[in-house]
């Protein structure tokens, strides 16, 4: 493999999804290179959530080649377990583990999958605790947490895993307005530290501030992408032009 | 379809290999009876089975020098029991009819009987006639009950089926029923044991016939042979009028214990102390292995039912909608005397009711078993797949634990059908609590307190399930 060929951590290409009549993804292709932030606007139901669960397979495309990490995971002969231990995700509604403390949710996989001894684990969970700002909540229940801190500690369980991508599906949408700004602080030290990271957000003031790349989804096409000064400042696409005028002055 | 009949049926057969079985050099056979059947057969104050069939046929097996088990259950088990070689003879009042002889090889007939027609004592009802629109009790797979329904064209009343002579002649005694047709000899030994019904037609018996002891058609010859050559002996050296006198010639008291033992609720209770704690174990015993074994089976149908491989989810769902539609009662029967039928496999009865319970019981939990699974939100299985944990894994690590914490209650509630679901068993001829509550009845006629006695029993059963489980919840919350 070439220098080129390794840098680009997703490669996406002619990619097709349909529910029943509703075709959902049309001809999709995007690579995405190591250390890049791409961030994914468009309006709801655009496809930015299925195209983003393809990512890791919860979602299954028709047809069409998903390249991560060097794995085809559109190949059936790939383990696609052994695929999402390097791809870490973010869920717009946190789905912590319920039967677990905090500590137990962040050691869970590493310790299951045999990555980390249960030690380790435990001091890679403290450590990881002590980046997201909740050292203090180690050994509480999750159910005790508020909106905001289940964020944080739902992308330590994902760090955990020492993953070499990480996707967020609208990891603020859930929360209220003044919880959302220590979640995006704890993303943007990850960008910062060099993360791959492939985001869906209405955070329009962070795209702009994190994003290499910003790229506008639109009735499963993507209709234009570029710099963030590009797309927000001299948008071409007309049906971008009409979702930032949407969204700016909402 | 054959894999789900295989499983429920590798089941049975495990369970048959682990009964114990009966080994003997001289001849043992397995007779049925049925045992509310005074003074034929019937339970005595020591519950003991007695009566006229009963010393009758030890007679019998004395001189014949053979041995055999004596199984009591309801008069149609004990009858199809025989008919499919689940056991080697009947000896229950059996009439002697043509149809029967089709099934069944007759011996000699051991007693003169007719059906007499019956009412309460101070009935109003004079003749057949003013039985029209009211209804007749009768007791299924009788010979006395085909007598009654022959007549029903005739005189127009409507009929309600029962399975043990007592409800049914409490039922008319009470007056829920107007008359009912019974053997003569069996109602007169009733009423003068203190029964509040009336003959009707002391000297005119309708559809005079006799009794007969059986076995199947062209089976047990030499069971057949030494019943009739031990009853011909018995006969003639005075020991069948010896056993016949000592119980119609009997007074209650002889057999069904005094008054006082019979008439308050702790004479009853001292009285039947014995049979009433065995039966008691006996319901015990079936609740606690059948709660174990349903729940493990149940637990196991509802891991299927959510596995990723759609053969094994589509196997749970058959046998989960199979057992879950069977009413119990046709389960225990299928199981007890259909399938022992097919198979020529005999099975104990208790070892039936167990399977009936895993079967019908374990059906019901593996349906909410697999519901509590697919309750814990969708989120929680996509979050532990992303972080790579195989399907099994995450089941097992975060779905199950969430799931069984929703079931808890479901789970005790089951455990309280399955224990008031033992006393279908009776059905099968167990000796549980239901049953001896039918065999004490049976001899004493007190419907009211004994039932009352029983239900009590139950209650309080149910309230210590009921203590234990949540017990048991609060602990598991608590950790
Ligand atoms: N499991 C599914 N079955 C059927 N249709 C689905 C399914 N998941 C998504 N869809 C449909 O696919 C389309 C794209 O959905 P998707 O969730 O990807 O949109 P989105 O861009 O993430 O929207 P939002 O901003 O509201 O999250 C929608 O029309 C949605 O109704
Ligand atoms: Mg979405």
């Amino acid at each position: 493999m070439s220098d080129a060929q390794t840098k680009v951590k997703v490669h996406v290409e002619n990619v097709n999804k349909s529910y029943g009549d509703n075709h959902v993804l049309r001809d999709i292709s995007l690579d995405v290179s190591e250390n890049e932030v791409v961030v994914m606007i468009g309006p709801s139901g655009s496809g930015k959530s299925t195209f983003l669960r393809m990512l890791n397979q919860l979602e299954t495309p028709d047809n069409g080649t998903i390249v991560v990490d060097g794995f085809d995971i559109s190949d059936k002969a790939t383990d696609i377990n052994k695929v999402r231990e390097n791809i870490g995700m973010v869920f717009q509604n946190f789905n912590l583990f319920n039967n677990y403390t905090v500590l137990e949710n962040i050691m869970l996989a590493p310790v299951e999958l045999g990555k980390l001894d249960k030690a380790a684990a435990e001091k890679k969970a403290r450590e990881l605790l002590a980046t997201v700002g909740l050292s203090d909540k180690a050994d509480v229940s999750v159910n005790s947490l508020s909106g905001g801190q289940k964020q944080r500690i739902a992308i330590a369980r994902a760090l955990a895993m020492s993953p070499d991508v990480m996707l967020f599906d609208e990891p603020t949408s859930a929360l209220d307005p003044e919880m959302v700004g220590d979640v995006l602080n704890v993303m943007k030290n990850l960008a910062d530290s060099g993360m791959t990271m492939i985001i869906v957000t209405h955070e329009m003031g962070f795209a702009k501030q994190v994003a290499d790349r910003v790229v506008f989804f639109e009735s499963g096409k993507i209709q234009e992408s570029g710099t963030p000064e590009a797309v927000f400042n001299t948008p071409k696409n007309a049906r971008l032009q009409e979702f930032l005028s949407k969204v700016m002055h909402a | 379809m054959l894999k789900k009949f295989g499983f429920g049926f590798a089941a049975i057969v495990l369970l048959w290999l682990m009964a114990p079985t009966v080994s003997a050099n001289e001849p043992h056979y397995t007779i049925t009876t049925d045992a509310t059947y005074a003074p034929f057969t019937f339970q005595d104050k020591n519950s003991q089975y007695v009566g006229i069939e009963q010393d009758m046929m030890k007679a019998i097996a004395k001189r014949e020098g053979f041995t055999y088990t004596m199984k009591p259950m309801s008069f149609n088990s004990a009858a199809q029991l025989v008919s499919n070689g689940q056991a080697d003879g009947i000896i229950a009042g059996m009439s002697i009819t043509p149809e029967r002889r089709q099934v069944y090889d007759f011996s000699t007939p051991y007693y003169k009987t007719g059906v007499a027609w019956i009412v309460k004592k101070d009935s109003k009802i004079k003749s057949l006639e003013d039985l029209k629109g009211q209804t007749v009790a009768l007791k299924t797979g009788t010979a006395a009950s085909e007598y009654g329904l022959s007549l029903q064209a005739k005189y127009g009343f409507k009929v309600k089926y029962f399975n043990d002579t007592d409800t049914m002649y409490n039922d008319v005694a009470v007056g829920n029923s107007a008359a009912t047709f019974e053997d003569m000899p069996v109602i007169q030994y009733a009423i003068k044991n203190g029964m509040k019904l009336k003959v009707m037609n002391p000297n005119q018996p309708g559809n005079a016939g006799s009794y007969g002891f059986a076995v199947e058609k062209h089976k047990n010859k030499a069971l057949l042979t030494a019943f009739n050559r031990g009853f011909a002996a018995i006969k003639k050296d005075g020991t069948y009028d010896k056993i016949v006198a000592k119980y119609l010639g009997a007074s209650q008291a002889t057999f069904s214990g005094t008054k006082a033992d019979n008439e308050t609720v702790f004479g009853i209770l001292k009285s039947n102390q014995q049979a009433l704690v065995s039966g008691l174990w006996q319901t015990i015993e079936l609740t606690v292995i059948a709660i174990v074994l349903a729940s493990i089976w149940g637990i196991l149908l509802g891991v299927m039912g959510v596995s990723q491989m759609a053969w094994v989810r589509g196997l749970s769902t058959t046998i989960i909608y199979i057992f879950r539609g069977l009413p119990l009662m046709v389960l225990a029967f299928f199981i007890y005397i259909g399938l022992p039928g097919l198979t020529g496999v005999k099975i104990p009865a208790f070892t039936a009711g167990i399977v009936t319970l895993i079967l019908n019981e374990g059906a019901y939990t593996g349906a909410f078993v697999r519901g509590g699974f697919e309750a814990v939100d969708r989120g929680q299985m996509e979050a532990a797949r992303s972080l790579g944990l195989p399907y099994g894994k995450a089941m097992r690590r975060v779905i199950m634990p969430q799931g069984l914490r929703i079931m808890v209650p479901s789970f005790i509630n089951q455990f309280i059908i399955t224990l008031k679901d033992t006393s279908i068993l009776s059905a099968i001829g167990l000796l549980e609590l239901t049953q001896t509550g039918s065999l004490i009845v049976a001899r004493n006629s007190q419907g009211f307190r004994v039932w009352a006695i029983i239900a009590i029993v139950y209650l309080i059963l149910i309230t210590l399930l009921t203590w234990l489980s949540r017990w048991v919840e609060n602990k598991m919350t608590m950790q």
